[in-house]
């Protein structure tokens, strides 16, 4: 297993101890009735394998965003445990991320796990060139040779399809479709294990959408990494992805494989978006 | 108290700059807060070196006050003469004779030895501030020890100019850890702070800030390991005074002509008496 989230909440204000137990798509709110906390996420189990490629879906504030940053560690748990793959304590066993030290928590970061972000400005430094913000994640996984940086920074930019002599132009020259593959040529150069997508595509023409999701499987298959994409839409998640989550009100509705809760969804919550779309 | 009313301060800020600067030798190229004073001299003319010096120096001291290399500048004779004024200590312009040496922005030709302290005035001590404005991130990045973006400006001048553009406070990094602002000296000067047998304090007035290089510590400057570290070199130069040759001159530009001069006066006069002798 490359990612094990087991029991992770995310609750926003004072909190009480029955936040968790009242809130959810059973109780068909996110908001304590008690305290009036919002429970972002509500006690949502997962894992991901090495090359497998899940899909979370639910609506807007139902929560996807935040779990995505609780496993980056943009922000952190009120409560559960997140196990990656390597990182251990001193006799071997996984050890739980959030109780780990800022270093490793920093390399976890900087080079297993990326994130490519819906806003290109919240991925990218645009006071340096695409070449300078692919370089900052080369660097930041260790390199320190200028030519290897160079020239792995140029691979990237083959890689996701854009002219070699657009290296050193910055973030605003280029487009919202181009800033998103920059995104992803920085995400990518430092070979992390995993990669996390908060709606990586809304808001870019639909041509445009298309051959981005393209250029994100390819680099996968050709890569092998794992991958989590948030999205609204379930022909992103239908084409795209092996494993599907979806959540409302903060908890997992429906966990499985793809193709199995597109033909076949359990909840009437699924059922009700798999008709919309169908 | 035998220390009340010596070197201007009172007993209670001698107190607590030294115990900042405890701290700072301590914790070589961290940079350590202190309630700097007002002084007879306007913040931003040397007044975090200034209370430094105040803070450390005894009657027995030998005091050299340099300004760019000079001993004659008008800072060098304000700053030299107030504290003569106040600690009645001897002073010269002979750098081997000193115990402490006052700088702005060099560091003496003549080699340093131990038992020397040299304290350099310094207007912005945070090394981060041209990458990251935000003050709480800052401190994160020393404590990651994530200097990434400093390289990135690196990358950045190595692949549109060929080389780092910094032509002065050249960033270094101070036993394999802190990366600091080594104060607007050439980087001629950077690989003389290197392992240094004289202990380097830093002041900086108007940031409230100050820091330290213990003696024979390690000072590198931040460099891709497949490229050198150029400093300034002026090819058949030599000094129009004394004729000295592969020192740090200033260019003094007469209409069309450019004439070069020692920067560091007290090694240009020594020269010249050598030669008288000879
Ligand atoms: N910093 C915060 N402070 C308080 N509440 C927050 C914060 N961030 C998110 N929330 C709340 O948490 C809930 C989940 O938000 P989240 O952004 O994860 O939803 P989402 O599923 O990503 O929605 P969308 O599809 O609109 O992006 C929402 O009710 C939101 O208002
Ligand atoms: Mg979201
Ligand atoms: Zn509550």
């Amino acid at each position: 297993m490359l990612l094990d989230v087991r029991n992770v909440s995310k609750i926003y204000g004072t909190s009480c101890d029955q936040c968790l137990s009242l809130t959810g798509v059973e109780h068909d709110r996110a908001i304590c009735p008690e305290c009036g906390s919002v429970v972002a996420v509500n006690s949502i189990s997962l894992s991901a394998r090495k090359n497998e490629i899940l899909g979370i879906v639910g609506e807007s504030g139902s929560g996807k965003s935040t779990l995505l940053q609780l496993i980056y560690q943009d922000i952190r748990a009120s409560s559960g445990e997140i196990f990656f793959q390597g990182v251990t304590d001193k006799n071997g066993q996984p050890s739980n991320i959030l109780h780990e030290p800022p270093s490793a928590v920093s390399r976890l970061r900087s080079k297993e796990m990326s994130m490519i972000y819906q806003n290109p400005r919240l991925g990218l430094n645009f006071l340096f060139s695409a070449g300078g913000n692919i370089a900052e994640r080369i660097i930041g996984a260790g390199e320190r040779r200028y030519d290897e940086i160079r020239s792995n920074a140029l691979d990237y930019i083959r890689r996701i399809e854009m002219e070699t002599s657009r290296i050193d132009d910055y973030p605003e020259e280029f487009s919202g479709g181009q800033q998103q593959r920059i995104q992803i040529a920085k995400a990518l150069s430092s070979s992390p294990q995993l990669l996390l997508l908060d709606e990586p595509t809304t808001g870019l023409d639909v041509s445009v959408q298309a051959k981005i999701l393209d250029l994100i499987k390819e680099l996968q298959q050709d890569m092998g990494f794992s991958m989590i994409i948030v999205s609204h839409d379930l022909g992103v998640i239908n084409h795209l992805t092996d494993i599907t989550v979806v959540m409302k009100h903060g908890t997992l509705v429906e966990y499985g494989l793809t193709d199995q809760i597109l033909e076949d969804p359990q909840h009437p919550y699924t059922q009700l978006l798999v008709s919309s779309i169908l | 108290m035998s220390d009340h009313g010596f070197a201007f301060l009172d007993g209670d800020a001698k107190k607590e700059i030294r115990r900042a600067l405890l701290k700072a030798v301590a914790l070589p190229g961290y940079i350590v807060p202190f309630a700097s004073r007002e002084m007879p001299v306007a913040r931003g003319w040397g007044t975090g070196g200034l209370q430094i010096t105040l803070s450390i120096i005894l009657e027995q001291d030998v005091l050299k006050v340099i300004d760019q290399g000079c001993d004659g500048s008008v800072n060098a004779i304000n700053i030299r003469n107030f504290i003569t004024s106040v600690t009645k200590v001897m002073t010269t312009s002979k750098t081997s004779r000193a115990s402490i040496i006052q700088t702005r922005h060099r560091i003496p030709e003549h080699e340093l030895r131990e038992n020397q302290v040299l304290v350099f005035q310094v207007p912005y001590p945070e090394v981060l501030t041209t990458v990251e404005p935000d003050t709480a991130q800052q401190k994160q990045m020393h404590a990651d020890g994530d200097y990434s973006k400093l390289w990135v400006l690196l990358y950045e001048d190595t692949s549109q100019y060929g080389d780092s553009r910094i032509s002065n406070r050249y960033p270094v990094q101070v036993n394999n850890h802190f990366v600091m602002d080594p104060s607007p000296i050439p980087k001629y000067d950077i690989p003389r702070m290197d392992n240094c047998p004289a202990l380097q304090l830093f002041g900086a007035g108007r940031e409230k800030r100050m820091y330290a290089i213990p003696p024979y510590t390690t000072v590198k400057p931040l460099k891709f390991d497949d490229r050198e570290f150029k400093i300034e070199v002026f090819p058949g130069v030599c000094c129009e005074r004394c004729g000295a040759r592969d020192v740090f001159f200033d260019e003094v530009r007469l209409g069309s002509d450019r004439r070069y001069f020692c920067s560091d006066t007290e090694f240009c006069d020594k020269n010249m008496e050598k030669n008288d002798a000879a």
